[in-house]
């Protein structure tokens, strides 16, 4: 049988994101795959050097859809390292709840995604009406369910809505119990176990040949994790385990999720705990309102995201805009490297099985 | 899983780098990042230098344009598993005619932030023979868009002219509505 050329994408219901591969396949397997990025760029990093420093709080949130939260960090984070300021305490402990519940909500929503590469749809009617709760608590804070702008440098934008911890609390609560559940009726089904185990594999070994980071690398049995090794925030205060598995397949992967999630929940619970009262943000650099000057300088933040580590370069000259940033989207490895070398041999109801469960998220590698 | 060499301490490492390689010079930035500026001729050494020494995971390469000092700066960011420690190394190369040395033979996926920064900047890297492969732009014909020197407003107005209106909608609508006496062309 001769060589065929399909289309994977840019639409297609495994995929996550407009992103498309080029496939050359033989009967049902793949010969060749070529990545091709770009359908998301939007042009961030050219436009933020165009944009106020505060100007870019409302623009980075959309470099990840799914996850906007550590934009926002990695950002701020980089200000403050280049302006050597120090965050009042309670932000800091704001920022990492704020951020854990955005682990929740996107492990929710990638766990749900898995429905459509597998056929497995309860698992998007679950986690996605679950994700919507922790929504709940967002637009209670910011004002807003996706993109949330409240982590801004300096600090977080206002402190914390009165009542909100209760129902923080609630949700933590409701989850622990869910979370069982998904175990039982999700992960033990049999279609999930057909689809998933000992599919796209990868070993430790390519994972860090080639910058693999995040649950790809975990569930090949290396317990790597930027919060435990290179801690920011308070992450070095908080007690919590990094998950791990040694298949390294798609299931193992999509296994780790819900026990990540009830880490996220311990680490929130600490968080309330240990947050003091007081001010929730400084003023960063010379300047008046949000029109902030940034001391010369370059320094480099990343974070633990979903799907690996994030990260931001951020150069300043000394002006009101920024001089360069540049984004380390979690994905761009296997999302690209990944897919050229590691999808040949496999089927092609595979590919988005790869995609889907190594987190290969678009809008972050076209940035 | 960590080799015995990420257990050697940062202030060898940085020791050995100034006595190893001449020209490179460190700075810190915080506790556990570093910057450390490498002559072009000395930059691969360096890299494989930190490889062997623990830095292992390459997190970015990227380019920045100085457009005042007629230079790119090239920076690749390392990251140590072991020790948490991130090393910023960076090198100059002339903005006139960026040529630089691949750094794929070190880390494979060296291959796609090549293919990133000589679309974005126009900076091509020898034995990287995909380098000039269009990657996330498409059919781009203008300067590479992330030097300073492109302007994309400039850029967006040359190639999406504004419209010219040839009716005025409001007018005609506020006609139909009876607001305003007047008659519909065609």
């Amino acid at each position: 049988m001769g060589e065929v050329k399909l289309f994977f994408g840019p639409n297609h219901p495994g995929m996550h994101g407009n992103f498309s591969v080029h496939m050359y396949v033989e009967g049902d397997i793949v010969v060749k795959a070529r990545p091709m990025p770009g359908f998301l760029h939007r042009g961030f990093e050219k436009l933020m050097e165009r944009r106020l420093w505060y100007q870019n709080v409302a623009l980075i949130p959309r470099i990840c859809v799914p996850e906007p939260d550590i934009n926002e960090a990695c950002y701020a984070m980089a200000i403050e390292k280049i302006a050597r300021v120090e965050v009042p305490e309670r932000a800091q402990w704001i920022r990492m709840i704020v951020l854990e519940l955005a682990r929740i909500a996107n492990h929710l929503w990638s766990f749900g995604g898995i429905g459509g590469p597998t056929g497995m749809y309860t698992s998007m009617y679950w986690a996605v009406a679950d994700r919507d709760r922790v929504l709940d608590i967002f637009e209670e804070l910011s004002g807003a369910r996706i993109y949330h702008m409240y982590i801004v440098p300096g600090g977080v934008r206002k402190d914390l809505p009165p009542k909100l911890e209760d129902k923080i609390y609630h949700l933590l609560d409701y989850l622990e119990a869910k979370i069982p559940e998904y175990e039982t009726f999700i992960l033990k089904n049999r279609i999930l176990h057909t689809r998933l185990k000992g599919i796209a594999k990868i070993d430790t070994e390519t994972c860090l040949k080639i910058g693999v980071t995040g649950i790809g690398l975990r569930a090949t049995g290396v317990p790597y994790d930027i919060r435990k090794v290179d801690p920011y925030l308070f992450y070095d205060k908080v007690e919590f385990e990094v998950p791990t598995a040694t298949e390294g397949d798609a299931y193992a992967r999509i296994s780790l999720k819900p026990k990540e999630i009830i880490q996220s929940i311990r680490i929130i619970r600490q968080c309330l705990e240990k947050m003091p009262s007081g001010p929730v943000n400084v003023k960063i650099g010379e300047g008046s309102g949000l029109r902030i000057r940034v001391p010369r300088g370059m320094a480099y933040v990343h974070v633990e995201s979903t799907r690996g580590e994030y990260g931001y370069l951020v150069v300043s000259d000394g002006g009101e805009k920024p001089y360069r940033v540049a984004v380390r989207g979690a994905s761009y490895p296997q999302g690209l490297y990944g897919v050229e070398h590691l999808l040949p041999g496999t089927r092609i109801d595979d590919v988005p099985i790869w995609l889907d469960s190594m987190g290969v998220c678009a809008p972050e590698i076209d940035r | 899983m960590m080799s015995s060499t990420n257990n050697i301490g940062l202030e060898e490492i940085l020791s050995s780098l100034n006595q190893l390689f001449e020209g490179v010079s460190t700075e810190k930035v915080d506790p556990r990042q570093y910057k450390i500026i490498t002559p072009p001729e000395k930059t691969i050494p360096v890299l494989e230098f930190l490889k062997e020494k623990g830095y292992s995971h390459l997190s970015i390469l990227t380019c920045i344009d100085w457009i005042a000092e007629k230079k790119f700066e090239l920076v690749y960011i390392l990251f140590n598993w072991g020790t948490g420690v991130t090393f910023v190394v960076s090198t100059y190369v002339n903005r006139d005619n960026p040529i630089f040395y691949t750094v794929k033979h070190i880390w494979p996926t060296a291959e796609y932030y090549e293919r990133d920064v000589h679309e974005f900047f126009g900076v091509k890297f020898e034995g990287n023979e995909n380098c000039e492969k269009p990657l996330i732009l498409e059919l781009w014909n203008d300067l590479p868009p992330l030097r300073k020197d492109f302007d994309p407003l400039e850029y967006s107005k040359k190639h999406y002219p504004d419209r010219e209106y040839q009716k005025d909608a409001i007018h005609e609508a506020r006609i139909i509505r009876g607001d305003v006496r007047g008659e519909i062309d065609g």
